[in-house]
């Protein structure tokens, strides 16, 4: 069991290592020339070129770790916040009808539509900008979820019989509640991952967020868009890993989460 | 039948946890067809365990450590998954112990029954009904099970499991939470179903009385050395206080409803009950006569319509959060269900020191000694602090949840049929511990059960409640003393 959960975790670590020691591993600089735009991999880029003629390869290997980061805070802030707002509804039915109302409202508004306004209003933002819109967007899908979750577990008799005794809110929500939320606590960590490197990857495509001459996958993808037929790796390689990214965080998280344990068979 | 057929066999089995407690040494059992067979045994010995196993379905982190299971030529502990569900869909049937928690909440009865029926039709739906005792109206087969009293989840699951027309019938506890003449009635049916229809039933119980209403065999279980718990204590017996102490709660004209926003049905109209510090008051009435819903108001977890509540003379709120915490200390409530009763995600000793730090703020040191005194109270060895729920039993589990409320040092204590999962002996050392409780600190106890022999024997006062519309009935003043 554990084994098969080490595994699991595996690839998940080694991309975000790779990411990291990226810049440390690259065989030139992110920001010069070093063969002809769009050149197809030879013995100095083992890649090939981008548009400008910067070695491949090294802007790859550097431009995980902001998309990782970006990714992973979005992620966190989404599911802590939702973790937070969705056992409060369970546990408060009252505030909890008001909060998902209030949630069906802010999802009407289209995520890509809603960056763009952040985007916009905060011209300077970049990442920061798209990072908050991201969050603030991606709240509301979470906390119905977790609010669905946690209602059966707000019924159970062991939270119903601490509640009657004389717990507090806060104490339900953290140690009675929560830890029986582990597993969908962190499927929904590995969606929202996966959803913050899909908006962060849109926005970039759309110009919002990093900015040229940063390397980063994202930014990568739009970059090297018009020169695809030539060295089809300048597209290919951002993309492929963007994938692996998302593959690889859902994996390690399917891994992590313990398995349900029936409590009455069949 | 024309030769004696063997439906299941086990031989010697033994069952443990990896590296963890054994849960079950050296069972041997022959179900034939036609044949009722009962094991029974106390709390922890290891007859849901016996029945998972026939069903090839053990408790996550069990395993077999010795002996043989055939059911119907196969050994479901070791068949294909393919193979194991073929086998449970149309020749093996099983009710558990909590029935309501495996009956889909979103599916209406009549969707429960029909949905694994040989037989479909309406009418098939009728009879089964009919023959667990159950209404056959239209409106009865259109509600969902959070709509229904446990004893009637119990009875659908029932039907649900027979619907199927299965060879092999397992049950865990089918009369637990059942009034007296429904159990007999299951039992009767039981009798029935193996003597007409040729099934083979395999039923774990602590009911003597079911056992010898229909059982043809039984397998007595016993613990195996590590689960082997200290006695209980023994009854004391005391007599009634001369003159009643001015009543700890008291309530006044109570209504109160249950179901959704379609189906209100009122439960309780018009109730007045007194607590008296040092008496035991039981609570009875059939299945569905709102008793579950009397305590959970009286804990402030299930809204009143209509009445008042009051403790030592001070006007107690609806709703537990509105109480102050010395209030929730005061009341207790032992919740019906056990197998929901304690978080699954904490060990047992997390469970208990909870309520000594919050309300006497007991130093940690001082807490694994109370908690294990707790235990030893149940009648559980206090190595369970360690243990988590899912490596208890249901009758261990209702000790550690009713410890649970002892730690808090109530002064009225709600119990919701508390003895329901436990054998007798268990059973009696636990209502001696309560009514030592009751005669030494004076505390308020009240006993809901469907057990009339339990209730008359530790009960002082009897309320009962009715049908749907209840009239309390102040049934026998007259209290005799345990045993």
């Amino acid at each position: 069991m554990t084994v098969r959960k080490l595994v699991r975790t595996v690839p998940a670590l080694l991309l975000v290592l790779l990411a990291l020691a990226g810049p440390l591993l690259a065989p030139h600089a992110v920001d010069q020339p070093v063969t002809a735009p769009y050149a197809t991999p030879d013995a100095v880029a083992t890649l090939g070129g981008d548009q400008l003629g910067r070695d491949l390869l090294s802007r790859l290997l550097s431009g995980g770790a902001p998309l990782i980061a970006t990714a992973l805070g979005i992620a966190l802030l989404v599911t802590t916040a939702a973790a937070a707002l969705g056992i409060l509804a369970a546990l408060r039915p009252r505030l909890g009808r008001w909060l998902e109302r209030a949630a069906d409202l802010a999802i009407l508004l289209p995520a890509v539509l809603g960056i763009m306004l952040v985007a916009l209003a905060w011209p300077g933002g970049g990442r920061l900008a798209v990072a908050a819109a991201a969050t603030v967007l991606g709240i509301p899908y979470a906390v119905r979820i977790v609010a669905a979750a946690a209602a059966p577990v707000a019924a159970t008799g062991y939270v119903e019989t601490a509640a009657a005794g004389g717990e507090r809110l806060w104490y339900l929500m953290v140690r009675e509640v929560l830890p029986n939320l582990r597993a969908t606590l962190l499927a929904l960590f590995g969606l929202r991952f996966v959803e913050g490197v899909y908006i962060v990857s849109i926005a970039a495509f759309l110009q919002l967020g990093p900015q040229p001459p940063a390397a980063d996958w994202a930014l990568m993808i739009r970059e090297n868009a018009p020169g695809i037929l030539l060295n089809p790796w300048a597209v290919a390689a951002p993309s492929l890993a963007i994938g692996l990214l998302a593959i690889s965080v859902n994996l390690a998280v399917e891994g992590i989460a313990a398995r349900p344990t029936p409590e009455s068979a069949l | 039948m024309t030769t004696v057929r063997v439906t299941a066999r086990v031989t010697d089995l033994s069952i443990a946890i990896s590296d963890g407690p054994q849960l079950l040494t050296g069972a041997t059992l022959t179900l034939t067809p036609g044949r009722v067979h009962a094991l029974t045994g106390p709390s922890g010995a290891g007859k849901t365990t016996l029945l998972r196993a026939l069903l090839g379905a053990l408790p996550p982190g069990a395993r077999r450590t010795a002996g043989t299971v055939t059911v119907l030529g196969h050994d479901p502990l070791d068949l294909p998954e393919r193979e194991l569900r073929a086998l449970r869909r149309h020749r093996l049937a099983y009710v558990g112990q909590d029935p309501g928690s495996g009956l889909n909440p979103r599916m209406r009865v009549g969707r429960l029954i029909t949905e694994t029926a040989a037989d479909p039709s309406g009418q098939g739906l009728r009879d089964l009904l009919a023959q667990v005792r159950l209404p056959t109206d239209e409106q009865f087969e259109r509600r969902r099970p959070g709509e229904l009293s446990g004893g009637q989840q119990r009875r659908v699951a029932l039907a649900r499991a027979l619907a199927r027309r299965p060879e092999l019938l397992l049950l865990d506890e089918p009369t637990a939470g059942l009034d007296p003449a429904l159990r007999d009635e299951i039992a009767d049916l039981l009798r029935e179903l193996a003597t007409r229809h040729g099934l083979a039933v395999a039923l774990a119980t602590h009911d003597p009385r079911l056992v010898s209403r229909c059982a043809d065999d039984v397998l007595t279980l016993t613990l195996t050395p590590a689960t082997r718990r200290t006695p209980a204590r023994a009854p004391r017996t005391r007599t009634a206080p001369a003159s009643p102490a001015p009543a700890l709660v008291t309530a006044r004209g109570l209504g109160a409803y249950v179901g959704g926003r379609r189906d209100r049905r009122p439960v309780l109209t018009d109730l007045d009950l007194d607590l008296t510090p040092g008496t035991r008051t039981g609570i009875v009435g059939a299945s569905g006569s709102g008793k579950t819903t009397l305590v959970r108001l009286l804990a402030g977890l299930h809204p009143p319509a209509t009445g008042t509540l009051a403790l030592a003379g001070t006007p107690l709120a609806p709703s537990h959060r509105a109480r102050t915490r010395e209030q929730r200390r005061r009341i207790q409530l032992v919740p019906q269900n056990p197998l929901g009763a304690l978080n699954p995600a904490r060990t047992i000793g997390a469970t208990l020191t909870r309520p000594l730090r919050l309300h006497f703020s007991l130093p940690q040191e001082q807490c694994a000694a109370r908690v294990a005194g707790l235990l030893r109270s149940v009648g559980l060895p206090s190595e369970f602090a360690d243990r988590y729920p899912y490596e208890l039993s249901g009758g261990q589990r209702q000790r550690v949840s009713i410890a649970r409320a002892l730690a808090a040092e109530p002064d009225v204590l709600l119990c919701d049929e508390v003895t329901s999962a436990l054998d007798a002996d268990t059973a009696t050392g636990i209502m001696g511990l309560l009514s030592g409780l009751c005669a030494d600190h004076g505390l308020a106890l009240a006993l809901v059960s469907h057990d009339l022999p339990l209730v008359g024997t530790y009960a002082d006062t009897v309320l009962t409640l009715g049908g749907a519309a209840p009239a309390p009935v102040e049934l026998s003043q007259g209290r005799v003393g345990p045993g």
